[in-house]
Formats: C-alpha cells, sequence, structure tokens
C-alpha cells in the first residue's frame, strides 16, 4: 500500500491519485489478465504493461468512473496487441458451446451435485480451478461479471463485444463452471454419502 | 436500455419460461424496473423458479467468495511499482 503519496507533486505523468486507486485495483487487473491468457507469465506481462499503459495515459481516465473498467480495457488492449504477434484468437469454441448446453439439458444432474456443496467454506480452490479450465471467451466475461462485478455493458465495452453476446457468454460459461464443478464434488467425494440428512 | 429477447408483452404476468430465460439478468440487476418487478413477483409466487433462483444465487455468491483465491503474485506487484517508480511515481 502507497500511504505517501506526495501532495505537491503535480507532474501529469505522476498523479498521486495513480497509486492509491490504480495500484489498489492491481489483483483486480491480474485476475482478468489470468483470464484472458492461460499462462501466467503472459498475464504478468499483460499486467506490467498495462499499468505502465495507463500510468503514462492517466489524463484519460475520468474521475468519478470506475478505475478498474479503465484499467480492464487498458489490460485488454495490451493483451490483443500481444498476441497479434503470437497467433490469432482462437475462434469461439462450438464444442464448448454444446458442453455447455448439454450441461444446461443436464440441470437436474448438476443441481443436485452442487446444491449440497455450495455453503461449504473450502470450495474456492475447486471454483478458481475450475474457472482456470474455462475456455477463454467464456472465463473473461465469467470473471469480469462475477469476480469483478461489473455491468453487462462494463463487460461488452471491456471486450469489445455486443451485450447480447456477454448475456449468452456468461450463461453458457456459468453452466460449464456449475458442470464441472459438480463433476469435481462427485469425483474428489464431497457429497456425503447418505442422500439426505445433511446438515443444516 | 431493455433486453431484446424473453420479453414478456409490457405488463403481462411472467412464465415459467420467460422467468427462467431472464433469470440470471434477473440475478445480476440487469433487468429494467417493470420486468425486474414482474419477475420477482413469478419468483416469490412459483416453488419450483424459487429454487431454481436460490440455487443460482447461492451458485453465483460461492463464485463471488472464490475471487479471493487468486491474488497480483508479491513479486508482480513489486516489480509493476518500480516500474512506475522510474517512470515518476512517488518520485
Ligand atoms: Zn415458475
Amino acid at each position: 500500500m502507497m500511504t505517501d503519496a506526495p501532495g505537491a507533486d503535480t507532474r501529469p505523468t505522476a498523479p498521486p491519485e495513480f497509486s492509491a486507486a490504480a495500484i489498489a485495483a492491481m489483483d483486480d487487473v491480474y485476475r482478468f489478465a489470468r483470464s484472458l491468457t492461460r499462462d501466467p507469465s503472459d498475464a504478468e506481462d499483460v499486467v506490467q504493461d498495462a499499468y505502465l499503459r495507463a500510468f503514462r495515459s492517466w489524463h484519460t481516465f475520468q474521475p468519478g468512473t470506475d478505475i478498474r473498467r479503465w484499467l480492464f480495457t487498458i489490460a485488454r488492449n495490451v493483451f490483443l496487441r500481444s498476441r497479434e504477434r503470437g497467433q490469432r484468437e482462437v475462434t469461439l469454441d462450438d464444442e464448448q458451446s454444446a458442453v455447455a448446453d448439454a450441461a444446461q439439458a443436464q440441470e437436474a444432474w448438476v443441481r443436485g451435485g452442487l446444491d449440497p456443496i455450495l455453503d461449504r467454506t473450502d470450495l474456492g480452490p475447486a471454483i478458481s480451478a475450475a474457472l482456470a479450465q474455462l475456455p477463454e471467451s467464456f472465463r473473461a466475461v465469467v470473471v469480469l461479471v462475477d469476480l469483478e462485478d461489473q455491468p453487462y455493458e462494463a463487460a461488452a465495452e471491456v471486450l469489445g463485444i455486443p451485450v447480447g453476446t456477454v448475456r449468452s457468454r456468461l450463461f453458457r460459461g456459468r453452466k460449464l463452471l456449475q458442470h464441472s464443478l459438480a463433476q469435481h464434488a462427485r469425483d474428489a467425494g464431497l457429497l456425503p454419502a447418505r442422500p439426505s440428512g445433511s446438515p443444516a | 436500455m431493455t433486453p431484446d429477447h424473453a420479453k414478456p408483452t409490457t405488463g403481462a404476468e411472467v412464465d415459467c419460461k420467460a422467468a427462467l430465460e431472464s433469470l440470471f439478468e434477473f440475478l445480476d440487476g440487469e433487468l429494467d424496473g417493470s420486468l425486474e418487478e414482474r419477475l420477482k413477483a413469478h419468483v416469490h409466487e412459483c416453488r419450483p423458479c424459487f429454487e431454481r433462483a436460490d440455487f443460482e444465487r447461492r451458485f453465483l455468491a460461492a463464485v463471488q467468495a472464490a475471487r479471493t483465491e487468486e491474488r497480483c503474485p508479491k513479486a508482480l506487484r513489486e516489480r509493476v511499482l518500480s516500474t512506475l517508480r522510474a517512470e515518476g511515481l512517488g518520485a
């Protein structure tokens, strides 16, 4: 935490507010970067570069707006630019969409598997692991909306996709996540052996 | 900003199909006032939809709670800060 931001520094490239607001959001930007790229070191490069760009273009931030949204957008642009140098964007996975639709069709199975464990406090690692396995197009939307609490419209802007696409990817991403968690719960024996009598 | 799908006629009661189609938007607070009210009314009166909404709400809360599982590595934080200091941060 930066608690000693210099109040006398008026240079445009070194605004004292930057340290407080933007730096406090680094966990969020890192999580978002991880949702864009599977490789942790690529994500670190995205964060590093995004913060440098954000710092240099601080004047483009509109005070009073959500600074995380601004930082997510910069991170996304950095990611796209790095990708142009590498491989093309992976097209949205039809196969995964089919799995998501199947998960929806297996609603009763998924809900039955997840319901008894949803309130467990030790579910975090399993959710995190399931999230990491989501196809990236779904993952970025789920991370922005479900973890970072961004409105659909903000997620659409950050990712450069229509709001309707946010809506459908969110739906499918969540269903995929549920399916993989239910699978995990059964495989890991998290479900109670007896069908009833779980503690309230 | 109204969703352009699964939207019942204005004033009409929401049925189960429409409720389920808009459930996530409802839980995410993304519906406009009138549709939100009608959906809320349906969910409160319809047991299957209520249970489904309750499940999805708990699921979303669990996902939100998993947010703290992943944090920016300390070394990266230090690296970013030192880069920014070289740029004039806190100088
Ligand atoms: Zn219903």
